[in-house]
């Protein structure tokens, strides 16, 4: 539609760089417009930054061995990254568990909560 | 209680009697819980719906863009109600269907085995916030608690932890 304001715009043969420099081309489409406002690469910069960090804080009821299967399940960990996270949980009440991007971070949060694990977000 | 990896990569449990009762009776109380409108529902339990749990005040961060993804995320969560209703209710019937108890079986894919411990962990910490259950409560001996709400709410929170522990069955770390 002429003149109407887009959300994402398109820019024509326009390179951009994210993620430690890896080249996104972001492919022209006829009767686009740029959009000289919006600077598309840091949106795309702030988009795949890991900036957002995942915390779980300790409960009293959340037992061990399931605090330790959830990390396993829901972030992949390790045994002994897992085991590793659970202990900084109970000892020191709290562990960063993930650096991730926005919506990755929100995933995390919501499946962490899912299983009951006190979880919050923060920016960093 | 007994958990088995069966070879079409599902998981069938198996109940004792005793224990097929007692988990019904648990699963028709959360049956109840995830019906109930979350408004409804005591402050210490809407708070756990809406993401917040039983965490200390200030541990909340200010930012706006946060702020914009916990109430997401909040949205989010009121979701997981309806499914584990569905699950519930699966027991129930099952249970209602089974012609005998002891023992009684139920099979559950990967993703309702998971969705079986997240339920067994919400009447666990929902028991624990409705009775403001704290660490020191957890590591006193349930007999000597004399108020009986309490003691039977702890008592049930330590039952459900071996249905935990029996479900995780062989991928349990053990401290």
């Amino acid at each position: 539609m002429p003149g109407a304001k887009r959300l994402i715009p398109t820019y024509r043969g326009t390179d951009t760089t994210v993620c430690g420099g890896a080249p996104v081309v972001i492919a022209s489409q006829p009767g686009t417009e740029t959009s000289p406002d919006i600077d598309i690469e840091e949106k795309l910069r702030e988009a795949f930054a890991r900036g957002w960090t995942v915390v779980v804080w300790n409960d009293p009821v959340n037992l061990m061995e399931y605090v330790v299967y959830v990390f396993k399940t829901v972030l992949k960990m390790n045994e002994q990254d897992a085991t590793r996270h659970m202990w900084e949980v109970h000892l020191s009440g709290k562990s960063a568990v993930a650096h991730e991007t926005r919506e990755k971070s929100e995933l995390l949060v919501h499946r962490l909560r899912g299983f009951g694990l006190n979880t919050t977000l923060e920016q960093s | 209680m007994t958990c088995e990896n069966l070879e079409s990569g599902c998981w069938r449990l198996g109940f004792s009697e005793p224990e097929a009762y007692f988990l019904v009776n648990v699963m028709a109380q959360l049956a109840s819980h995830y019906r109930e409108d979350v408004a409804q529902l005591s402050p210490p339990q809407r708070a756990y719906w809406l993401g917040r749990g039983n965490l200390p005040p200030g541990t909340m961060p200010r930012q706006s863009e946060v702020q914009s993804a916990e109430e997401l995320l909040a949205g989010a969560r009121l979701e997981l109600r309806s499914e584990r209703l569905a699950l519930a209710e699966k027991f129930l019937r099952e249970f209602k269907a089974a012609g005998k108890h002891d023992p009684w079986n139920i099979d559950l894919d990967s993703a309702e085995r998971d969705e079986f411990l997240a339920m067994i962990n919400d009447r666990r910490l929902l028991l624990a916030l409705d009775h403001g259950i704290a660490e020191t409560d957890m590591d006193t001996d349930p007999s000597q608690i004399e108020n009986e709400a309490r003691r039977a709410a702890i008592f049930e929170i330590y039952f459900l932890g071996r249905f935990i522990f029996a479900t995780i069955g062989p991928q349990l770390y053990r401290p």
